[in-house]
């Protein structure tokens, strides 16, 4: 706004282009008394901002607070060495003796275990001396399992389903373990990993793009972070065994590859360049699935199966949801679980699902829960669920048939990526034998401090809703009560 | 206006109270164990042996079940001679039949050699019911043992410890805090002592405490616990002044004000991670500050007692002689 100086002479007026300003130039605003900001001269009452507690130290650098937290710690020095505690190995893992006993994992396997992310945070390692896994039934039919795809050049294809803390990521962790023992090749795709979180996959924290030779509709898009952190687990976990293994087929790269080059060094590729990471995933899975040079068998597992069941978190140009199935990652993992593409050398395709952090996925649930409990035969047990009560003691329970719900809408891509012939296992409670084992290692690593008797066990198997063995470990080492 | 008259009253109260008065409870025992406050006047040395700061340590389990067989009329094991039991197993088999079912257990298990039940649990449990017929399962041994009453469960400094932490009634959310931090004293190296802040006399060797959470969360609370709180009477000392009047503590409230000041200094600390178990963290690194004499706590008690001290001639302030 255009204020008029005070001129010398009260009549006369400065020259200005603008219209004159007739009336008489605003006076300095008094203040008002009645008006409620504070005067001058006269005292007010202040308040003082809360001292707002300031450290001293340096802040913590970006990413340090979440390292802490998804930290995994394998060992506890001050646990006690478990005497006579025997590694798991090749000859004893399908073994009948080891049932219900904890054995340890060697070291080199650790290592591998770890590369692969095959660890989570909350599963209690950190409480024992080294790592040590509990054989259950389900631990000794995967090894039953995978010992005949070995023989048959079979493809196991299977879900691991079951309750909170059942035991799906430990099982899946115990299936990764023997493969690495029986020199597989690993693929893991983790739920929860250190750089790449869990969802990640499918909630939209890492680039995507479309995948420009992709001619299908909808179009298929590749997220290129993700392959070579994908690539470079694949490198780590299994370099003893993909330094042996050299290139066989020629491949059209944008960078030419020798033809005596190891596939370790073919992963490595990727990793240094996500441009090619995905061309590079193409051309190193050929080769792993190529028939004319002699390839071990492969695991792939996944951890955490409901989040690619559904809508990923991404959006296509029209800012319509992206199906996860469209994401070059994930459609490589379903392709292989429904059986559309096959392992020629034999292996194993592995998933479980979550139950404690669930995705919204009802068509997965849907069928799952069709395969457990078909409404031909209501009334018995589904073949495939083992459970730790014999058929004689159970009870024929009426179950409502599992109907598709009207109101809810459901997706027929994951409907059908459930395919009949994919197995689905639902993890039930231990036995007891299993959980007095399991406890028996929790006293003998100073962890426990109560006697192993059959009343204890039957108390806690019981508190654990009938074996469910993170509640066992809840009940005995993790609680409050220790 | 007539006074009202209502027989139904005074017939009321001719009936007899079927429920105890609260005189009657009041002479109830106490069921918390007070320091005995010792006067100025009284001898130096205690009638009887004071309890000390933490409660009174059991004895060991052999002399424990040595006093009960004294109880019971029985013998008990014989911890003169060191007699192994398998031993007088051995030579007395009519003992075995007596023995506790665990010993028995015990030594069905030995002579299976592997040191797990072959069996099925239900079988086992199938023999029992044999033994307590009438029963489904075995009848428990009485006298229940003190942790076996649902309202009890956990260790009592658990429980005090875990509902001083409980915000806003979530109390699962502090049993949470309080597993994590019985986990982090676990897996914390074990304590290196400072022997300018001394712990209970009877405190076990540092070694021993990451294995024995709730001994190292007992000890440490128990170490730093102010014996004294000092009561301000008003105007007592003259002119207006307050008169600082030490007061000895019970167990429970001495326990208390360490674990408040425990989780003040805690929450005074620094968070270094994210998420959920921050403050967990905080309050066992607090714990083995204190076990270490690095915590601030510690002068918070030497305050009080100093304090105590210099105020201790108006200890029989107000009482009759």
């Amino acid at each position: 706004m255009l204020r008029c100086s005070p001129s010398i002479h009260p009549g006369s007026r400065l020259f200005s282009t603008t219209p004159a300003f007739l009336a008489n130039p605003i006076k300095a605003k008094r203040p008002d008394p009645n008006s409620s900001g504070p005067q001058k001269g006269v005292k007010s009452l202040k308040i003082k901002k809360k001292n707002t507690l300031r450290s001293a130290g340096r802040p913590p650098a970006p990413g340090e607070r979440k390292a802490l937290r998804k930290r995994i710690v394998l060992s506890n020095t001050n646990a006690l060495e478990v005497k006579g505690m025997q590694d798991l190995s090749n000859d004893n893992m399908a073994d009948k003796q080891i049932q219900g006993t904890v054995v340890g994992l060697p070291g080199p396997l650790v290592d591998q275990l770890r590369a692969a992310e095959a660890f989570r945070t909350g599963q209690g390692w950190g409480l024992f001396r080294r790592p040590g896994v509990l054989m259950r039934e389900n631990s000794l039919e995967i090894a039953r399992d995978l010992q005949d795809v070995v023989s048959g050049k079979k493809t196991l294809r299977r879900i691991y389903t079951g309750e909170r803390g059942s035991g799906k990521s430990v099982v899946l962790l115990q299936a990764i373990a023997m493969a690495f023992l029986k020199d597989w090749v690993v693929v893991t795709i983790p739920e929860a990993s250190q750089n790449r979180i869990a969802q990640d996959l499918t909630n939209a924290h890492t680039e995507y793009a479309p995948l420009s030779s992709s001619t299908t509709t909808p179009s298929q898009y590749v997220q290129r972070a993700y392959t070579a952190s994908l690539l470079s687990r694949i490198s780590k976990a299994n370099s003893a065994v993909l330094s042996d293994l050299k290139v066989s087929l020629s491949h059209k790269l944008r960078i030419p590859i020798q033809p005596g080059t190891s596939l370790s060094h073919l992963a490595d590729l990727g990793v240094r360049d996500p441009d090619i990471a995905w061309p590079i995933f193409q051309a190193l899975w050929g080769e792993l699935t190529s028939t004319k040079a002699a390839r071990p068998p492969i695991m792939l597992t996944l951890d955490g199966l409901g989040h690619i069941m559904r809508d990923s978190q991404y959006r296509d140009p029209a800012f319509k949801p992206i199906h996860a199935h469209d994401l070059t990652i994930a459609r490589h993992f379903v392709d292989h679980l429904s059986g559309v593409r096959s392992l020629p050398n034999g292996g194993a395709v592995l998933a479980a699902t979550s139950a404690s952090n669930v995705p919204f996925a009802p068509s997965l649930a849907l069928a799952i829960d069709q395969r457990l409990h078909p409404t031909t035969s209501a009334s018995s047990p589904s073949p495939s669920s083992s459970s730790s009560l014999s058929s004689s003691q159970q009870m024929p329970v009426w179950r409502k048939p599992v109907q598709r719900n009207p109101f809810m809408t459901y997706d027929e891509r994951v409907l059908q990526s459930i395919t009949p012939d994919l197995e689905i296992v639902e993890l039930q409670g231990l036995t007891r034998e299993e959980a007095r084992g399991l406890m028996e290692y929790y006293a003998a690593s100073g962890m426990l401090r109560h006697r192993v008797d059959e009343s204890f066990v039957t108390e806690k198997w019981t508190i654990a809703g009938g074996g469910i063995v993170g509640e066992i470990e809840k009940a005995s080492v993790m609680g409050p009560r220790v | 206006m007539p006074p009202r008259l209502n027989l139904l009253r005074s017939a009321r109260t001719a009936f007899t109270r079927s429920t105890p008065s609260l005189a009657s409870r009041a002479v109830a025992p106490c069921v918390f164990r007070c320091v005995p406050a010792r006067e100025h006047s009284d001898s130096e040395k205690p009638q009887h042996k004071p309890n000390g700061p933490s409660r009174e340590v059991p004895p060991h389990v052999t002399e424990e079940a040595v006093a009960l067989g004294k109880a019971y009329g029985e013998g008990g094991p014989e911890i003169e001679q060191g007699t192994p039991v398998q031993e007088i197993l051995k030579r007395d088999p009519k003992s075995l039949e007596k023995a506790p079912q665990v010993i028995r257990e015990e030594l069905g298990q030995n002579t299976g050699g592997k040191g797990r039940v072959a069996s099925s649990t239900l079988e086992a449990l199938d023999e029992t019911e044999v033994m307590a017929p009438g029963h489904n399962y075995p009848l428990p041994e009485l006298p229940l043992a003190s942790n076996l009453n649902l309202k009890h469960r956990y260790d009592p400094i658990v429980q005090l410890v875990t509902s001083l932490m409980m915000k806003d009634g979530k109390l699962s959310v502090a049993q949470r805090n309080m597993s994590l931090i019985l986990q982090h004293l676990r897996t914390s190296p074990p304590p290196s002592l400072n022997p300018e802040r001394p712990l209970l006399p009877s405190a076990p060797p540092p070694s021993h405490l990451p294995l024995n959470p709730t001994l190292y969360l007992m000890l440490a609370i128990d170490s730093v616990a102010p014996l004294l709180r000092i009561r301000a009477q008003r105007g007592a000392a003259g002119g207006g002044v307050a008169l600082q009047i030490p007061v000895p503590l019970g167990l429970r409230q001495r326990r208390r004000r360490a674990v408040e000041w425990l989780l003040e200094a805690a929450s005074k600390r620094r968070s270094r991670g994210s998420g959920k178990g921050g403050f967990a963290q905080r309050v066992a690194e607090e714990i083995i500050a204190v076990v270490e004499g690095k915590s601030t706590v510690w002068d918070k008690r030497g305050a009080v007692h100093k304090l105590g001290v210099s105020a201790r001639a108006n200890i029989n302030f107000g009482r009759r002689r």
